[in-house]
């Protein structure tokens, strides 16, 4: 029962993800596995999902400008030669605390986060940047007999007929793409928590570290 | 020890309507940027310009007051902290320079936190005529009258000293 007399100056291991990065995050995921596998590519639901994904985005590059000192983009800037020399160690079995994202772990981020705008900005171009809202009406319309929707609909897409394929390709390797590395990462958080000794994942669900 | 559920609500609250915010706020922006390009002077559409407008900005504002919470809170937990790393270096300093014998500085400890004879006793699985003799005796090095005035000794730094004599 001695109190640690080093408790109060120790210096604090990683500081808790804040709950935006936590929201985020795990948003970022259901939307991501929800449009991988289970709705219909091109369906209502996904262009729902993909829209409020972008949303998700957004707030989260925002929180990369505005946020505490682990979620600023500033707090784990991408760095090559660090992240090589992280993953070395990592190789010989040895790993470091870091306040933010590790280095490995901001490049896997940065990755991440372009293939996920390029998922979403292909995504863009494919439905003529409709929102899902007006998507809906104009299926409401075509329901209801007001076929016009769907003439001018076509007029749009022969014009960018070969853009949209383009954008089509693009859409389907980035979305491959970010499984691969989901995958990855998810390899990497269980090595790095099996070094570190502690739970890496526990901080991105619960926002606080055991102590 | 875990962040209080209450704190963890005063932040995990305000995230999860800033999410709710950002996504209802891009469907919004996405409706008025097709009707500004069908009928770009309506008035319905300059009256989604200004909303949607006005969503960003709220959504910027909330996460800036999030931010700034998010900071008090860590404040407080890292003032805590030192307190608490503070108080017990007293406490050891006092207890090595009274001369404790280490099972007696578990005592001391124990009956700090508020424990009474029979629980420390249990911890520490001796019985609880061992744990008043040893309460005698570190009362006894500390040179204090019982467990009130030994108590005492590490907190009367810490209070003012407007003691009024009662009238």
């Amino acid at each position: 029962m001695r109190p640690d007399a080093d408790d109060g100056g120790a210096v604090a291991p990683p500081d808790p993800w804040d709950p935006v990065v936590r929201l985020t995050h795990w948003a970022v995921v259901i939307a991501v596995l929800v449009n991988y596998f289970i709705a219909k590519p091109g369906g209502t639901i996904h262009v729902w999902v993909g829209w409020a994904l972008m949303a998700v985005l957004a707030l989260r590059f925002l929180w990369g400008l505005v946020g505490p000192h682990e979620a600023r983009f500033s707090a784990f800037p991408p760095d090559p030669r660090a992240t090589l020399s992280h993953l070395a160690d990592l190789l010989r079995g040895r790993a470091r605390e870091h306040r933010s994202h590790n280095p490995a772990g901001a490049m896997m981020v940065y990755t991440l986060w372009a293939l996920l705008v390029a998922v979403s900005l292909t995504g863009l171009v494919m439905t003529g940047g409709k929102s899902p809202v007006t998507i809906a009406e104009e299926k409401a319309a075509v329901a209801a007999g007001d076929w016009s929707v769907l003439v001018n609909d076509d007029g749009g897409d022969h014009d960018e007929g070969g853009n949209s394929d383009f954008a089509e390709e693009i859409h389907e390797v980035a979305a491959n793409l970010i499984i691969m590395l989901a995958a990855l990462h998810v390899a990497g958080v269980a090595l790095e928590s099996r070094l570190l000794k502690r739970s890496l994942v526990r901080p991105m669900i619960r926002g606080s570290r055991p102590r | 020890m875990t962040v209080p559920s209450r704190d963890r609500l005063v932040t995990l609250v305000p995230a999860v309507f800033l999410v709710l915010q950002s996504i209802a706020a891009l469907f919004f922006l996405g409706d008025a940027l097709a009707d500004l390009r069908r009928e770009p002077m309506a008035a319905e559409t300059l009256l989604e310009q200004l909303v949607a407008l006005a969503l960003i900005c709220g959504i910027g504002l909330s996460a800036w007051h999030l931010r700034q919470s998010l900071d008090r809170l860590r404040a407080q937990e890292r003032a805590l902290a030192a307190a608490r790393g503070e108080l017990a270096r007293t406490i050891d300093t006092q207890f090595d320079s009274w001369g404790l014998t280490p099972a007696e500085r578990d005592v001391g400890f124990l009956a700090l936190k508020g424990l009474d004879v029979a629980d420390i006793a249990a911890m520490r699985g001796a019985a609880q005529g061992t744990v008043r003799a040893q309460l005698t005796r570190i009362y006894a090095k500390a040179g204090v009258s019982g467990r009130a005035q030994f108590a005492a000794w590490f907190v009367e730094d810490l209070l003012h000293d407007g003691v009024r004599p009662a009238e």
